[in-house]
């Protein structure tokens, strides 16, 4: 069974982000940038079905500029086999990416897509959801847990109030949620084996896909600072607030 | 001259500081780590083994993975920005460091697998009381019998000495006390009868020992290098733990300075951040060229370090020492004056990054001693 991994080239999520002066976006220029957390998850699991036996090959594609390449070499680096890079500078949507996503697993074939559920920058949680429409397929979102039988998957989901379990035919697409797993660190064996491990580029315009933006940012802003808070005297104090002033209770 | 790591140094470079980030994220956890009975953390000692960490600088053809001195420093700068407890420096540098240079064909085979997957640790044992920072002021002896050699004598300040399997001992064969041709290593089984061990705290959290070897045997198998022509492997391996021992202090003074810096900016006195006034602004910025003047002597010293040349190496490398022992000072004391009274206050880290730093400093030779070294051949560039 071959396996295609969606993997995001994004600001470390250790990163305390600043927004631009004029308020276009966020600032971008010598900023650790490193793989989203929730693809990391998605590779993670990917590597597990592996190891267990049930995926053959595990292709990881980015879509990004040049470096979204060492994006995919830590992918390498945590076991996928080989990477495919979709080269573009643009800003790229989620339509846009499932789009390329859509027509790379046309021509790659396989059995599953597993990607995050959300990238951290833009927090759309869109573009599986688009992938498996685009390509009619089933989808499997915020995976808690993943088990793969004969031609076909079940994942349970999270959901409020509790755990969902639906079973996909394959080909599916799966988005994997934070408690999925927890991922590796690459190993030094598997950082020297990353390096020969072939990583072919393409680009949207080969793929004959039109990724010019159809959404406009009007402005970014910083959140708020925390306000200060306030001590109580007692808990009775507290829970007449908490009833009170919070509506909570 | 290209300064930037190669994208598997990169990856390296991610994955130990996820690894450290995740283990050491606070004081507490440090300190629970010092309270296990070899004062570090086996379960990470097993985690460096299983990311390939401990077989770093081997050859492949040893079972390792090949890695060169800029691999080394990634790795150390990553466990001083943690201030990490595990006797990587003892066991991979130093004691491998022995093994990679002057380790026979089966010494090799023997040993180097074990380290790799983290059965085997090594410590050095060749510091004497007499000897201040000369490496060739050895009085413990090895006297050649028909059973082998007889080692007596005294080793101090044995870096991680209570957790060491094995020990690489410097001893005597032949020559005056502090003569550099007569020194001999051998390879020393931490379990042979005649070696006695006592173990204390050293003042950064780590732990150090005493050895006492009286009339302990050992083969001749044992024999690391030529007998009689230890000293160069001494000083040579000792001066590729100076570069990766710089590498520590730089991370430990990059995660002090961040926390001094953070701390200006958070700490309020007449209702601004003490970060607003010009005078601290001032001193951050002294303790970052600090840093970054150390950062360049790492670098430098990690390049030199594979020098076949070995006066530019010795250079090289004191050179190196003499500014990480200043900046280690400098940045250290700058953060507890910053900090005020919690800078030096046990229950906060910073105080830690600064007592290692200060023990950095008197490691493998102080200011002084390595001064004095630099300036016995001429200086860095020798005047033309």
């Amino acid at each position: 069974m071959k396996l295609l991994v969606c993997v995001k080239r994004v600001v470390d999520f250790n990163v305390k982000i600043r927004v631009k002066p004029d308020g276009s976006g966020v600032e971008l220029a010598n900023i650790k940038m490193s793989m989203n957390p929730f693809d990391e998850i998605a590779v993670e699991e990917a590597v597990r079905l592996k190891e267990q036996g049930k995926v053959t090959e595990i292709v990881a594609v980015s879509i990004g500029p040049q470096q979204a390449g060492e994006t995919i070499r830590t992918a390498l680096a945590m076991g996928a086999d080989r990477g495919i890079l979709v080269k573009t500078d643009a800003t790229v949507e989620p339509l846009a990416v499932a789009k390329i996503l859509a027509k790379v697993v046309e021509q790659e074939k396989p059995d599953l897509v597993i990607m995050g559920k959300q990238a951290i920058d833009d927090d759309a949680n869109q573009t599986g959801q688009m992938l498996a429409a685009l390509l009619g397929w089933p989808q499997g979102t915020f995976a808690f847990k993943v088990a793969v039988g004969e031609g076909s998957i079940d994942v349970t989901r999270e959901v409020d109030g509790g755990l969902q379990t639906v079973g996909l035919k394959l080909p599916a697409i799966v988005t994997t949620d934070l408690r999925l797993n927890e991922p590796r660190y690459a190993s030094l064996p598997n950082i020297m084996k990353a390096k020969k491990k072939p990583l072919d580029e393409t680009s949207p315009e080969t793929l004959g896909i039109d990724v010019s933006p159809r959404l406009k940012v009007i402005k970014t802003v910083e959140p708020g600072g925390r306000k200060a808070g306030v001590k109580v005297g007692s808990v009775a104090e507290l829970v007449q607030k908490l009833k009170v002033e919070a509506g909570v209770l | 001259m290209n300064f930037d790591l190669t994208p598997e140094q990169m990856l390296l470079k991610d994955s130990i500081d996820r690894l450290i980030a995740s283990r050491y994220s606070s004081l507490e956890k440090r300190e629970a780590y010092r309270k296990e009975p070899l004062g570090f953390s086996e379960a990470i000692w097993a985690q460096f083994a299983e990311l390939g960490l401990l077989g770093l600088p081997f050859s492949e053809e040893d079972g390792g993975f090949g890695g060169g001195p800029v691999e080394t420093m990634v790795v150390m700068e990553a466990l001083g920005r943690g201030l990490s407890l595990e006797p990587y420096l003892t066991t991979v540098v130093l004691g491998g460091g022995f093994l990679r240079h002057a380790g026979s064909a089966e010494q090799k085979a023997a040993y180097i697998p074990e380290i790799v997957v983290g059965n085997l640790k090594l410590a050095l044992a060749q510091t004497e009381r007499q000897a201040r920072y000369d490496l060739a002021d050895i009085a413990t002896t090895a006297e050649k019998t028909d059973r082998g050699y007889v080692i007596d004598g005294q080793k101090s300040l044995v870096l991680a000495g209570d957790s060491a399997d094995l020990f690489v001992v410097s001893a005597r064969t032949s020559g005056e006390q502090r003569s550099q041709y007569g020194v001999t290593l051998f390879l020393v089984d931490a379990n042979t009868p005649g070696i006695s061990r006592r173990t204390y705290s050293t003042q950064d959290g780590g732990r150090a020992t005493e050895i006492e070897f009286s009339g302990t045997i050992v083969s001749t198998d044992a024999i690391l290098g030529p007998v009689d022509g230890g000293y160069p492997f001494l000083e040579h391996v000792i001066g590729e733990t100076i570069a990766a021992l710089s590498a520590e202090a730089v991370g430990a003074m990059e995660s002090l300075h961040q926390l001094t810096v953070e701390y200006l900016k958070t700490r309020k006195q007449f209702g601004v951040s003490i970060g607003s006034f010009q005078t601290l602004q001032h001193r951050a910025v002294d303790m970052l060229m600090a840093l970054e003047q150390a950062r360049s002597m790492e670098m430098y010293a990690a390049m030199m370090v594979g020098s076949d040349n070995a006066d530019e190496r010795r250079s090289a490398i004191s050179a190196a020492k003499v500014q990480i022992n200043r900046s280690a000072r400098f940045v250290g004391q700058e953060a507890v004056q910053l900090h005020g009274g919690i800078g030096m206050t046990m229950e906060y880290i910073g105080a830690h990054y600064f007592k290692r730093l200060t023990m950095i400093e008197s490691l493998f030779g102080d200011t002084a001693h390595h001064l004095h070294q630099v300036a016995r051949v001429g200086g860095l560039v020798a005047a033309a």
